[in-house]
């Protein structure tokens, strides 16, 4: 592997882990909220801020 | 829920100021700094490296005050802090340790070796893998909290070791570059290569605040599910 290789293979993979944790944080979010909103719709939650 | 859409709504222009960063720091990363004298193009690894392992002591810093928080006065909000604050530190670790890999095998001619920082900031990583685990392995979620705590206090006292570790042993890892008692960054390195890695420290951490805030909504969204649950089945 030439120098560039080495270089192209370092930003890879940390940009592609970063992205990867980001969209695996946007959909815990997701779940969560989706969650919230079913307890809110069933009527579990009486006094929802 | 104004309250959130504002959070939401400071996310998103932290998100985009970080997104702006990240191109102009590949931009001078990758284009307009120069080639290394000794090491060439590869020393480019460099404007990641640095960027990513100090945003990690910052984030074991954060989970050190965190943790010192939660066990003082004992509030939910101080533990989310601390494990959102140790999850993503985990990720930025890990981050280092592999970009330090390929630094170091066309440089060194190895991909690890144990060198007393590279051992250090292995420890670094086992020790707040151990404190997720942690959390996971303990029901009780105050008991998990408190075990935590601990643990992320003793963690945040290896940072000290790893910056000193380059001038306490003979190391095949260099000196700092950067944060150093002798020089100023300035004497010590090219100002366009100066130039690149203060872009990039400014990119990761804008994303680390970013994720770190996304991070924490989540965790603060989850609990409350958790307790309006139990709230329900009580």
């Amino acid at each position: 592997m030439g120098k560039w290789g080495f270089v192209f293979l370092a930003y890879g993979i940390v940009w592609l882990a970063i992205a990867g944790y980001f969209f695996c944080l946007k959909s815990r979010m997701r779940k969560a909220e989706a969650r919230l909103a079913q307890l809110k719709s069933t009527g579990k939650i009486k006094h929802a801020s | 829920m104004a309250k959130i859409e504002k959070k939401r709504g400071s996310g998103k222009i932290l998100g985009a100021l970080a997104l702006v960063f990240i191109l102009a720091g590949l931009y001078f990363a990758l284009i307009e700094a120069p080639p290394d004298a000794n090491q060439g193009d590869v020393q480019r690894i460099m404007y990641i490296h640095i960027p990513s392992i100090l945003t990690a002591y910052l984030s074991f810093f954060i989970v050190f005050v965190g943790s010192c928080l939660y066990l003082w006065k004992r509030e939910r909000r101080d533990d989310i802090l601390a494990r959102s604050a140790a999850e993503v530190g985990v990720l930025f670790t890990a981050l280092t340790i592999v970009e330090g890999s390929i630094w170091g095998k066309p440089t060194w001619g190895v991909w690890w070796t144990w060198d007393a920082r590279l051992t250090l900031t292995a420890i670094l990583l086992m020790i707040f893998a151990g404190y997720m685990m942690l959390r996971s392995l303990i029901e009780d979620e105050d008991r998990a909290a408190v075990s935590a705590a601990v643990v992320g206090i003793i963690g945040f006292l290896d940072i000290p070791l790893i910056h000193m570790s380059v001038y306490w042993w003979r190391t095949l890892h260099q000196p700092p570059s950067i944060l150093r008692p002798d020089k100023a960054p300035w004497e010590n390195v090219h100002p366009a290569m100066l130039i690149a890695l203060a872009i990039n420290f400014a990119a990761f951490l804008l994303l680390y605040f970013y994720l770190l805030s996304l991070r924490i909504r989540v965790g603060e969204t989850e609990e409350r599910v958790k307790r309006e649950m139990l709230g329900g089945i009580a």
